[in-house]
């Protein structure tokens, strides 16, 4: 019997680990471009940059500071080891997320000689001029996560802030049938991933009469500070909350927290999103809640990196080249909108990995932020 | 025995700089670390971009000298480099035709308030360093009170002033080059230079002398406002716009180029030809981390390992002499 159960457990747990390995193996187009109902599409011909490798990769990273940005690191790394038989050296620079210090950055890796430079720009203005003059230096440059204003790059690599908003949003809806109320667990006012998924999210709730914002208030993508403005939301609202919005998973848990100790039962907490974080869906498969997770995933350096050989090797690539972001849902929350997610949490969650741990790097099992060491072309 | 003598001598612009010659050997130790790191290091491609990240630290720093060298020192050199940068680009927002009006102004107005500067410390009979605290306080806000973030842009046509370059010379390394040869000039040749020096040297004696302490003072001031402005103007066109915070780092940082040329904090002697090389040590031993892949953290140490390397040189030769 005991045999049979193990048996039954190591297939059920190949059956869990099977889509995520078919995912990072996906090297065609990103879904979103595929999906993309519009019938002309920026492509960029990137012929003029052919070159035989191996290759010299710069990386100008505006800084590191959050674990996302940490884990986005690493996989690029990763991806500069799986691709070692083409990439000669990655040079690595960071800036601290000083504007001064990233400019004297790509101008340093362009004197060193790269083919292609990365780059994630600390702030979209301030390092404009600078990826410009690479540019017209004939340096391709592949920005990642953070561009600058001006079109002056090849492509951008980047996940839809505008696909999780508005689908948070409609899910919520439905969950809702139209009727109820919502607080925003906004992320850091005024800042672009928080106001890119808001706004969208807004014209969506917008469309439904029923549906009351209650409070839009501010965690800072803290989960401590999630925890106390969710606090004084249950304190001023009570009962009444019907569901949470929540543009990122960090400040989650904090709130699922302000819910448990405000002595809801596990599956009276209300319909809440999260996105790339650990801590949120352990917390809804212990506790039955209904969770929306859709990934930004920092595996989108990784992913700057492959983008990066296609644009070396001549093969045209879309101006903003939007990666996968994996829908991830708890068991029995289908709704039209999303009839069947990607993963289901228990594919997704880490479950022995810590809460802030972010479970959409791409990095495969076993992987720990803070003990990760590879060995990459440098 | 006289001749031997004179030819031994070395040129002005060394003598009457003792400390050069310590820049000058780091400037070869880093060059001999870096020929190592790097195939790339020493090629003339590299030195040229270093020499373009030496602008806007050799600019706010030639000001900065001045001030040093007359006894004195510019603590409002940041808040008035974040203020001219973001009038630069609020006035000129995108309009090529606006260029020349607000470049002329905001010059004007950087030489202004260093006068103010010279004013107050000579009205008030307070050290400089209370004076320019003070003023660099007021500009900030002044500042914040005309943009709290990123302000206007500026035309591409400006931004060749940070990253243009003429039969691949860059356009504005030579510009500070060029006004640190002119100011060099000055104080070797003109009336004006030497007071600076006696000045400096001794305050005392220099009244006792009836040297105008006001007008040398406003000379300085001013200069170095105006040297403020030009990197604030440099610091529009190398980000495409002016941010608030942008001069905030040069307050101190314009003191080191000073320092590793060999001037002396306590004035009356050094030079501008030195402070350039030592704007120009500091844009190389950073090129050269980026080199060894070293983190940011670890390059602000190994500045201040510099600094304290260049002065214990400079007070060693002292006392050999």
């Amino acid at each position: 019997m005991k045999a049979i159960i193990a048996s039954c457990l190591s297939l059920a747990c190949l059956a869990v680990t099977m889509p995520r390995e078919a995912m990072a193996q996906y090297a065609g187009a990103p879904r979103t471009f595929l999906f993309n109902p519009a019938l002309d599409v920026c492509i960029r011909d990137t012929r003029k940059f052919k070159k035989a490798p191996p290759y010299v990769i710069g990386f100008a990273n505006a800084g590191l500071g959050d674990s996302w940005r940490v884990v986005g690191l690493h996989s690029l790394q990763k991806a500069a080891h799986d691709h070692a038989d083409v990439v000669k050296k990655l040079l690595i620079t960071d800036a601290g997320h000083d504007d001064a210090k990233q400019v004297a950055d790509i101008q340093d890796l362009v004197s060193r000689g790269v083919d292609l430079l990365i780059v994630s720009a600390n702030t979209s203005q301030a390092l404009d001029p600078a990826v410009t003059q690479a540019t017209e230096r004939g340096i391709p440059v592949v920005m990642v996560d953070r561009r600058v204003d001006s079109d002056n790059f090849v492509t951008f690599v980047t996940a839809s802030d505008a696909m999780m908003g508005r689908l948070f949003a409609q899910w919520i809806v439905e969950k809702l049938n139209g009727k109820g109320n919502v607080i925003i667990l906004g992320g850091q006012a005024g800042s672009s991933p928080n106001e890119n998924r808001v706004k969208p999210a807004m014209q969506v709730f917008g469309a439904y009469p029923g549906i009351k914002i209650l409070d839009t208030v501010y965690s800072d993508w803290s989960p401590v500070k999630g925890k106390q403005v969710m606090q004084a939301m249950i304190a001023k609202h009570g009962r009444n909350i019907n569901a949470v919005f929540a543009p990122h998973g960090l400040q989650v848990p904090g709130a699922i927290e302000a819910f448990l100790e405000a002595g809801w039962k596990g599956s009276e907490i209300p319909p809440i999103t999260s996105a790339d974080m650990n801590g949120p869906m352990k917390m809804a498969i212990k506790n039955k809640f209904p969770l929306l997770d859709i990934d930004y995933p920092p595996a989108m350096m990784g992913t700057a990196l492959d983008v990066a050989l296609k644009v070396l090797s001549g093969a045209s690539v879309p101006c903003v080249y939007t990666i996968n972001s994996n829908i991830v849902l708890t068991h029995g929350d289908e709704t039209p909108s999303i009839p069947k997610p990607d993963m289901y949490v228990e594919q997704h969650v880490v479950a022995d990995g810590p809460d802030d741990m972010l479970v959409s790097g791409g990095m495969g099992p076993g992987y720990n932020p803070s003990t990760f060491k590879i060995d990459y072309p440098h | 025995m006289t001749a031997i003598a004179a030819r031994l001598t070395p040129p002005w612009w060394l003598r009457s700089n003792a400390g050069l010659i310590g820049v000058l050997v780091l400037i070869g130790a880093v060059s001999i670390v870096g020929a190592t790191v790097s195939d790339r290091f020493l090629t003339l491609g590299n030195l040229l971009n270093v020499y373009e990240q030496t602008t806007d630290l050799a600019l706010v720093s030639i000001g900065q000298t001045l001030t040093i060298l007359s006894g004195g020192i510019d603590l409002s050199v940041g808040s008035l480099i974040s203020l001219t940068s973001c009038l630069t680009s609020g006035l000129i927002n995108g309009n090529p035709d606006r260029v020349l009006p607000v470049v002329a102004g905001v010059l004007a107005l950087g030489t202004l308030v260093g006068m103010i500067n010279a004013a107050l410390v000579v009205a008030l009979r307070v050290h400089p360093l209370i004076v320019t605290l003070g003023m660099g306080a007021i500009l900030q806000g002044v500042t914040l009170l005309y943009a709290l973030g990123p302000v206007g842009r500026v035309p591409r046509s400006f931004n060749v002033l940070a990253y243009g370059r003429i039969a691949g010379i860059p356009i504005g390394a030579t510009v500070a080059l060029t006004l640190c040869i002119l100011i060099a000039l000055l104080l070797r040749y003109l009336p004006l230079g030497r007071q600076i020096y006696a000045l400096g040297d001794d305050a005392n004696s220099a009244r006792l002398v009836g040297l105008r302490r006001t007008r040398i003072l406003m000379f300085v001031y001013g200069a170095s406002g105006f040297c403020c402005a030009a990197t604030g103007l440099y610091l529009a066109a190398r980000f495409g716009v002016g941010q608030p915070y942008t001069g905030v780092n040069y307050t101190l940082a314009s003191i080191t180029p000073v320092v590793l040329g060999g001037t002396l904090l306590s004035g009356g002697r050094g030079g501008v030809i030195g402070t350039m090389f030592g704007a120009f040590l500091i844009a190389l031993l950073n090129n050269l981390l980026n080199f060894m892949d070293v983190s940011k953290h670890y390059q602000l140490v190994a500045q201040a390992v510099i600094i304290i390397l260049a002065v214990s040189i400079y007070v060693e030769r002292r006392r050999m002499e």
